[in-house]
């Protein structure tokens, strides 16, 4: 990394206070307590990687259990001790691996992992600034990420095992800590891991906000941003104004736990022991918890949404189908995500109205989720693709989207959501929509920007093979969990022998639990082909994607600052693929109208009358009088 | 790029300030979510913390509105280039939140006496104590930034500096005031 660059001297000159170390970078300023974005995004996504595959292998250990739950796994007690005594999981250690399964994905993976990574990439180098607002505070942002999932992994080597309320830690269960080992020490542990986590998002999207908003480059006006940056600002927004509901519930929790308040208990019998606290409600836990909840569905599927756009238009050739309706659709969703949590509550004996209505606004959601989805494939219609690994992913990012969200519209409804509640179609629908799509975005941009963070590319063929045993697997695998749950199968139940009606989906399950193993295995390529290319990768070109935005124009090796010099100006909108009339299929966003005199339509001026002038002038001294005319 | 300095610099403040103001946002939203649980909570239950507040929350109100009318003084003073009534004013602010400080304590301890305990069948008297504890935690915060704007009053670091560190300790300050001014009228109001 050049240390003598011009943000260097910059940064000196005016951060008295944290101006030091700049000049002579050591390991510890440049790797561990980085403050640039560029290298805190590469911290995001090795660590949620890394949780990402602990995951998994938590996935796999209660497949296992699935499938075979009569057989023994001498191997799982050798590593688990007495959570698999003679080689079967425990029943209060499957639920320990739903819930930290379930927690690990949906926020250290999904959340942080996917925004973490790709907001802290892409923002100021798409937007045009030298690094974030406040580079201090997206340090800290990812150390109390990196606390965080220490804190949720230390919960596996205590005696009474990690938290096992499952993701959403429903009182009263995760709040008398007697009621089974994971709510003693394990709930507390994953309390207070949230509760950093929370605190790392917030500093995280309070800076994505700021930066989108006040550090954009000369030209860079909000309608010619790319659409990862709207899908990152409009994320970040949720973040900030919905986990701060989860603080404020998760703050009432711990005081149930541990200083004995009464908000979310009431008239509870433990054995014969009457507990002293009354008066308290835990449906409020479920209104305060879904109210984060619901935003956070989107927030981990809007990032995966941006970068599909960006990336399907790329490999389309060809601009991104109604930019406009793309974001006006990521703000519709945005502004419904907060009036449709009850969904989640239907059968809590929620007033039927309530339900309605809830039900409604769940259902307006299809809209703009399905103008998204129209947007993507008339991209591709007819488009000069190009089918590299992100753009595989991209596509079966949207496939997944629409596999799954099509049963949203079965769970939103409060009437069929009375059968569906709490069933494997619950599991199988969001595991597609908000599992698997975001997985695949995420999965997109690491292929697609790979050669951005570390200057070299991953190779194909793996990449490819990555792709189509995920993809099959992934089907594989949720696919048939929806007739499961059609037929009544509860989610979370630890084992499917012991009840009449369920025996017969045992075969099932080990279709299933089969195709979890392959897909792992698949992960393989993957991890193989990430950490060998970051070593021994085909070094990269300047823009190996023949790409618009800005990140590309900015220089290979990775530099403090982004740009020598001064920061490129912004001329046009970021999708100016396959112009009519211009030389190449692409025109970055750094070269103004008047080099490309022989694609410019009306409409690009804006309304600037001197320009229009210039080009009509232009248009007679150079094209045939008919086809100026047309034109 | 050694000329645009000032001008990048001017830029970084006012990015910076509107990370404080985001804040302000995020922090309005987790006590809103409290006072939520409140509303659906004496709904559901007909029936709200019952209890006449101590006098004392009076006192502490009017001194942090106090506390904000001399920090208000303080940003004048900076405005004016006057730094040691600045200096004074936010001495004075300090002061004034420090006695916010102990008099909240004391109002608990009121609480306590009347047998109004935090560990309570009736969640509504908890949560007066969250709210008031929270609160107490942003004061806690809203000190450090004013004691930031001190020491700059006493260094000699640039105007746009210390107007930055000024205005943040003024955002903030503020807000807190206006927060509690909130959660205290809350609290009279659904008793």
């Amino acid at each position: 990394m050049s240390t003598i660059s011009i943000q260097d001297t910059h940064h000196h000159g005016t951060h008295d206070d944290h101006g030091h170390g700049h000049h002579h970078e050591t390991f510890l300023t440049k790797y561990v307590f980085s403050q640039d974005h560029k290298m805190i995004a590469k911290q995001f996504l090795i660590t949620g990687i890394i949780m990402a595959v602990i995951a998994m292998g938590l996935s796999i250990l209660f497949r296992l259990q699935l499938a075979w739950p009569n057989e023994s796994f001498p191997i799982l007690q050798t590593f688990l001790g007495k959570w698999a005594e003679g080689g079967r999981i425990r029943p209060d250690f499957y639920l320990a691996l739903v819930t930290i399964h379930g927690t690990i994905m949906v926020f250290f993976v999904l959340t942080a992992g996917l925004s973490g990574t790709f907001s802290n990439l892409l923002i100021p180098l798409q937007v045009g600034a030298r690094d974030m607002a406040s580079p201090f505070l997206n340090m800290l942002s990812y150390w109390f990420f990196f606390t965080a999932c220490v804190v949720m992994m230390s919960s596996f080597f205590i005696q009474t095992g990690p938290a096992s309320a499952g993701w959403t830690v429903y009182p009263p269960l995760s709040a008398i800590a007697k009621a089974i080992p994971g709510s003693g020490l394990g709930m507390t542990l994953w309390l207070v891991s949230m509760v950093l986590f929370v605190a790392s998002s917030l500093m995280g999207g309070i800076n994505y906000v700021t930066t989108i908003l006040n550090m954009r480059t000369k030209g860079m006006d909000l309608w010619k941003m790319p659409l990862t940056i709207w899908a990152f600002f409009l994320t970040a927004i949720l973040g900030i104004l919905s986990f701060p509901v989860l603080v404020a519930g998760v703050v009432l929790l711990i005081f149930d736990r541990s200083f004995g308040t009464s908000f979310y208990l009431s008239d509870i019998v433990m054995g014969t022991q009457i507990l002293p606290n009354e008066g308290g409600s835990p449906i409020l836990w479920q209104h305060l918890f879904w109210f984060l909840g619901h935003p956070e569905v989107y927030i981990v599927i809007m990032p995966a949404m941006g970068i599909s756009s960006e990336i399907i238009s790329v490999n389309s050739r060809k601009p991104i189908f109604g930019y406009h309706a793309m974001i006006y659709s990521l703000i519709g969703i945005t502004v419904l995500s907060f009036i449709v949590w009850g969904h989640h509550m239907f059968v809590t004996g929620m007033n039927p109205l309530l339900g309605g209505v809830f039900m409604i606004t769940t259902l307006i959601i299809a809209v703009p989720s399905a103008v998204k989805t129209f947007n993507w494939l008339a991209t591709l219609w007819r488009g000069n693709i190009r089918f590299t690994p992100a753009m595989l992913f991209a596509i079966g990012m949207v496939s997944f989207f629409i596999s799954g969200g099509l049963t949203g519209i079965w769970l939103g409804n409060a009437a069929l959501d009375i059968n569906l509640h709490d069933t494997y179609f619950v599991v199988a629908h969001f595991h597609l929509v908000m599992g698997s799509a975001a997985i695949f975005g995420m999965l997109a941009g690491v292929y697609h920007w790979f050669p951005k963070m570390f200057g070299r590319l991953m190779d194909k063929k793996l990449g490819y093979l990555h792709f189509w045993v995920t993809f099959t697997c992934a089907y594989l695998v949720f696919f048939p969990l929806h007739f499961l749950g059609l037929d009544g199968v509860p989610r979370r139940y630890y084992a499917f022998t012991e009840f009449e009606f369920m025996q017969k989906w045992v075969t099932v399950n080990v279709l299933v639990t089969w195709s979890a193993i392959i897909a792992a295995l698949a992960q393989v390529a993957f991890l193989f082909n990430f950490f060998y290319s970051i070593f021994k990768g085909k070094v990269s070109p300047q823009n190996p994607w023949e790409a618009n935005t800005l990140e590309w124009t900015a220089p290979i090796e990775r530099l403090h600052g982004n740009w020598p010099g001064e920061i490129p100006t912004v001329y046009r909108w970021p999708y100016d693929y396959s112009k009519p009339g211009a030389d190449e299929d692409f025109i970055p966003q750094t070269v103004p109208f008047s080099q490309t005199m022989s694609s410019n339509l009306p409409h690009d001026f804006e309304g600037n009358t001197i320009a229009e002038q210039v080009q009509r002038e232009w248009d007679i001294a150079n094209k045939p009088a008919d086809k100026a005319d047309l034109d | 790029m050694v000329q645009t300095l000032p001008q990048e610099n001017k830029f970084e403040y006012k990015a910076k300030k509107f990370v404080v103001w985001l804040f302000v946002v995020s922090s309005t939203i987790m006590f809103g979510g409290w006072t939520s649980y409140y509303i659906v909570f004496a709904a559901s239950k007909h029936k709200g913390h019952g209890l006449v507040l101590p006098q004392v929350f009076n006192y502490s109100t009017a001194v942090l509105i106090l506390s904000s009318i001399a920090l208000f003084l303080a940003s004048r003073a900076l405005r004016n280039g006057d730094r040691n009534r600045q200096r004074l004013f936010l001495w004075l602010t300090l002061l004034l939140g420090l006695v916010f400080g102990v008099l909240q304590v004391e109002a608990w301890g009121i609480l306590k006496a009347t047998g109004a305990f935090f560990v309570n069948n009736n969640a509504a008297i908890s949560m007066i104590y969250v709210l008031s504890l929270f609160h107490l935690f942003h004061i806690f915060a809203g000190i450090c930034l004013i004691i930031n704007s001190l020491v700059g009053s006493y260094r000699a670091i640039s105007v746009e500096r210390a107007t930055y560190r000024q205005e943040i300790a003024a955002i903030f300050w503020h807000f807190i005031d206006i927060l509690w001014i909130y959660l205290y009228v809350f609290l009279l109001l659904n008793s």
